[in-house]
């Protein structure tokens, strides 16, 4: 039996919160400016609403390339998580984005200055570039799988494009930290691997815990093709991601504790804090543990729970990892201590709430208008 | 088509901050936002504690990683002079530029006001400007990053381009002793009362500035990132030298 919770109190939840939360970001930013974020010209120049928007971004590509290998080499029994997964992508960047728009100094300048300025060398003209043809694949294929056109027919070839565009958005996503050479603490050529990987995991967790929500968290309520997968293939998939991405966080932490270059000394203040245990304890050996048990691995509750510790622990790395790249302040001699200290601001934590909100406002909509449940659309 | 590049003799600053001031000046910055500052180090616990400082612009550099990573183009460098510029009409704010540049010369000052009271509500603009100080220059170039800086973009040191693009064509240095150039002098080297700043073309081999970097062995800031800075420091060790760390050490 497929039955899904009431869309309604989720959309009319999160439009409220969306409203509180927007009203309140807004006012701050237009009575107090940019001066409403705790960033700084001694060296925190991208803060909380970056980590925010990258988080989305990063996201919403990681459940496209799930939706997109399950188009290409799945087989049917993926069918239930494709549209979700294509539908909570466009959510999911629509939150960022609108962050975005909040933290740049010209948004809507930026609409048309990047496009048309080619300006080829920038990572961030083709992280633009990218995104608009990831935005355009997205809405192709959502749009050829609710057309019912087949489940692997017409959407196949754009499903292989839109693969090939979130995997460029997230590579050069990492591009742009990992180029910055005069930052060791994220210049890295393995950067934009780790991206990707994380990216991945991000997707799988979100598809899976959206999963759970839509069908109140109860296996039962869920179409046998969706209770096979998440039986099956999805938690072990999931372990697997799990495992791949603490290699990329451990691997990391121990050359950056064990370097003296400039710029490392961070990740002995990082290690320092409880945020960094919770990443990587509770956020991922925990459900890494929870889907290894095969008592725990198909139980639905352990699966959200798993889901939910892993979103929460990426976005914890994606705090860390950025703001941690700015807290060595460059050449500012004693106007700034050694390392600098950021909070960020209520200001900014709203933006986080109004994403978030508005991510699942868009993704509620969709889940009542386009019946994201059900097997037989697109099928 | 010249270079214009800066030496500063480290032996001879005193650290008196008088560029600093100069450059606020003339370039309308807000307090605390300079473009031109002298960084001060203190080292040790006492009684073994030594001060040391480091004046430092932007470095217009020969292969500036700020205008590579520009998604808009906003900075870019100018071929005839060898400035690093922004233009505020196509700057979006997105402080890529503050994020790439490894000595942290660039400055988006929407954020909270790093000097109280905040100067910008006690003389507030009403033309999109940060602010609108009583006395301010006639000089206003957006295109350039020249005047008042607009709200949402970042600005930085352009080497006074309003006045040294007007100097004589070919000439080699721009020396405040000489009373016809004077003029065309960049301001934080003309007030430098122990002139420790010189300022001349650095692709013309006749130059002052060539011959110091030659004589003296000029070393550069971080040149190991490649971004070249054309800005040269001389230190025969009896005064500071050039930082090898960008940030202070931690001594705690």
């Amino acid at each position: 039996m497929t039955e899904n919770v009431k869309s309604p109190p989720i959309l009319m939840i999160a439009l409220a919160g969306l409203v509180v939360t927007a009203a309140f970001a807004l006012f701050n930013l237009a009575t107090q400016g940019h001066a409403a974020f705790n960033g700084s010209n001694l060296g925190l120049h991208w803060t909380f609403p970056i980590v925010v928007y990258d988080y989305f971004l990063l996201t919403s590509t990681g459940l496209a390339m799930v939706a997109a290998l399950s188009l290409i080499f799945g087989g049917a029994h993926c069918q239930p998580l494709v549209r979700r997964c294509l539908w909570l992508a466009l959510a999911g960047l629509v939150g960022g984005v609108a962050v975005l728009a909040l933290e740049l100094g010209h948004p809507l300048r930026a609409v048309w200055a990047i496009p048309f300025s080619f300006a080829l060398s920038s990572p961030l003209w083709w992280k633009v570039i990218f995104v608009i043809a990831y935005i355009v694949l997205l809405l192709v294929v959502f749009g050829r799988l609710n057309q019912g056109g087949g489940w692997s027919g017409a959407a196949r070839p754009p499903a292989i494009l839109l693969l090939l565009a979130a995997l460029g958005v997230t590579g050069i996503a990492g591009v742009v930290y990992g180029s910055m050479t005069m930052r060791p603490f994220w210049s890295s050529g393995d950067v934009p691997v780790a991206f990707i990987f994380e990216s991945l995991l991000g997707g799988l967790a979100f598809a899976m815990f959206f999963t759970y929500l839509a069908h109140g968290f109860s296996q039962e309520r869920m179409p046998s093709p969706l209770k096979g997968l998440l039986a099956g293939m999805m938690p072990k998939v999931f372990a697997l991601a799990i495992v791949v991405h603490l290699m990329f966080v451990s691997s990391r932490a121990l050359i950056g504790l064990y370097s003296n270059a400039e710029g490392l000394q961070v990740w002995q203040h990082l290690v320092a804090s409880p945020l960094f245990h919770i990443e990587l304890w509770v956020g991922l050996v925990l459900p890494l543990i929870l889907m290894l048990l095969k008592a725990t691995r198909g139980n639905g509750a352990a699966q959200a729970l798993a889901a939910l510790l892993v979103m929460i622990s990426l976005f914890i790395a994606r705090y860390d990892y950025i703001i941690g790249g700015q807290l060595v302040p460059l050449f500012k001699g004693a106007w700034a201590p050694p390392l600098l200290s950021y909070a960020p601001s209520l200001t900014e934590w709203s933006l986080l709430l109004m994403a978030i909100f508005l991510a699942n406002a868009v993704n509620a909509w969709g889940e009542s208008r386009f019946r994201l449940s059900s097997c037989e659309q697109g099928g | 088509m010249a270079k214009w590049g800066m030496v500063i003799d480290l032996d001879k600053c005193t650290g008196c901050q008088a560029c600093t001031t100069a450059c606020s000046m003339e370039n309308n910055r807000l307090p605390g936002e300079n473009w031109q500052d002298v960084l001060f180090y203190t080292e040790g616990k006492y009684p073994n504690v030594s001060m040391k400082w480091f004046p430092r612009p932007c470095f217009h550099c020969e292969n500036p990683s700020c205008v590579s990573v520009c998604p808009t183009k906003a900075t870019y460098k100018d071929p005839d002079g060898g400035f690093v510029l922004i233009d505020w009409n196509k700057c979006i704010g997105c402080k890529y530029c503050q994020v790439a540049c490894p000595y942290g010369v660039r400055f988006f000052t929407d954020e909270k006001a790093v000097v109280q009271p905040d100067i910008r509500e006690v003389f507030p603009s009403s033309n999109g400007r940060q602010w609108d100080p009583p006395y301010k220059g006639p000089q206003d170039d957006p295109s350039r990053g020249i005047g008042i800086q607009p709200h949402g973009v970042v600005s930085k040191c352009t080497f006074c381009y309003h006045k040294v693009s007007k100097a004589p064509k070919g000439v080699a240095d721009l020396d405040e002793d000489i009373p016809e150039l004077k003029e065309y002098v960049p301001a934080c080297v003309r007030v430098c009362a122990p002139k420790a700043r010189f300022f001349g073309d650095l692709d013309n081999p006749a130059s002052y500035v060539n011959k110091l970097i030659a004589d003296k062995r000029g070393t550069r800031l971080k040149d190991e990132t490649g971004n070249k800075p054309q800005v040269y420091y001389l230190s025969g060790g009896a005064a500071g030298g050039v930082p090898g760390l960008r940030s202070m050490k931690d001594e705690g």
